[in-house]
C-alpha cells in the first residue's frame, strides 16, 4: 500500500490515533492492548486501527501461531519517511531562529544567568 | 485541538526579561535572514519590531511589514502577525512567543499558527490541492508535527526485532 501524504497527515489529526503512533513507536502491541493504555472501547479502538491501516501507518503482524490474540500492530515505515521530508523543512525554519536567538543572548550575556 | 500551529522551544541561560528584551530588541542581531525553510524572501533585510510593527528593511526600498504586534508583555509572552511576499490583503498568520522561568534560565516557545485557514485560501485561489500545495505552503497540521518529533524514524529493523 502506497501511503498519500494527505492521508498520512488526515490520519494524525485526530488525538487517540495520535496517541496509537506513539505508543507503536516503542513496540508493536496488539488492539487489545492498546485500547486499555488508550482508555477506548474495543470497537473504537479497532475503527482507529483500520483507518490507520488503511492510511498504510500501520500493519498487523501475525505471530507465529494462528491466534487472532496475538496479532499485533505495528508502524510502517514509509509514511513517515514521507512526512519528515517536508516536515523537518518547516520545523528548521524556526529551530535555526532559535538556536541563533539562544547563541546571540548566551554569548552577549555572560554572567546574567539566573 | 489545533490542527494548525507549528511549535518550537529551547532553553537559554538567561532570565526571561532579558530573553525578551533580546529577542525584540536586538532581533536585527540574531535573525538569520537566509534560513531556508518556510520564508524563501526575495531579499535579505534586517528586521525590526518598530512602533507595533514588525519590518524587514533593506538597505535600498521600502520596508516590508511583516505584520502588527498583537501582544507585548515584556518577560512573558509576545505575539506578532506574520505575512509574506504572496499574501493577499487580509492573510496572515501569526507567531506566539512565550517566555518562561525554567531552571536553566528561560523556556521560549515559539508558534507560529493560522494555517489551515490560510491554505484553504490559497489553495482556493490558486486551484492547488494535494501534496503540490502542501509543497508550496510548506506547512499545515502542526499536531501532526509535534507528534513526528517524538517518531522513531525509523530504523528499518524496528518491527521485525521486536516480534
Amino acid at each position: 500500500m502506497v501511503a498519500s501524504l494527505d492521508g498520512t497527515l488526515a490520519a494524525l489529526a485526530e488525538p487517540t490515533r495520535r496517541g496509537v503512533i506513539d505508543l507503536l513507536r516503542v513496540r508493536p502491541r496488539p488492539a487489545g492492548e492498546l485500547a486499555s493504555v488508550l482508555h477506548m472501547s474495543a470497537p473504537a479502538m479497532s475503527r482507529h486501527l483500520r483507518l490507520l491501516r488503511l492510511k498504510g501507518l500501520v500493519e498487523e503482524e501475525h505471530a507465529e501461531r494462528e491466534d487472532a490474540r496475538l496479532r499485533v500492530y505495528r508502524l510502517r515505515r514509509e509514511p513517515f519517511v514521507q512526512l519528515r521530508s517536508w516536515a523537518t523543512e518547516v520545523e528548521s525554519f524556526w529551530s535555526k531562529q532559535l538556536e541563533s536567538f539562544k547563541e546571540h543572548a548566551e554569548t552577549t550575556r555572560k554572567g546574567k544567568r539566573p | 485541538m489545533n490542527t494548525d500551529c507549528v511549535t518550537v522551544t529551547t532553553v537559554l541561560a538567561v532570565d526571561p526579561a532579558t530573553a525578551f528584551a533580546i529577542f525584540t530588541n536586538e532581533i536585527a542581531a540574531w535573525w538569520r535572514p537566509k534560513v531556508d525553510g518556510l520564508f524563501q524572501r526575495g531579499r535579505n533585510g534586517t528586521l525590526k519590531f518598530d512602533n507595533g510593527r514588525l519590518l524587514e528593511i533593506y538597505s535600498q526600498g521600502e520596508p516590508f511589514e511583516i505584520g502588527r504586534v498583537l501582544a507585548w508583555d515584556p518577560a512573558k509572552r509576545l505575539v506578532f502577525e506574520w505575512r509574506q511576499e504572496g499574501f493577499s490583503p487580509g492573510e496572515r498568520t501569526e507567531v506566539e512567543v512565550r517566555f518562561e522561568a525554567a531552571s536553566a534560565g528561560t523556556r521560549v516557545t515559539v508558534q507560529h499558527r493560522g494555517w489551515d485557514a490560510l491554505a484553504a485560501d490559497h489553495a482556493a485561489r490558486h486551484g492547488y490541492t494535494g501534496n503540490a500545495f502542501i509543497s508550496m505552503i510548506g506547512l499545515r497540521w502542526g499536531d501532526a508535527l509535534t507528534a513526528l518529533r517524538l517518531l522513531p524514524l525509523a530504523k528499518p529493523e524496528h518491527g521485525s526485532a521486536a516480534i
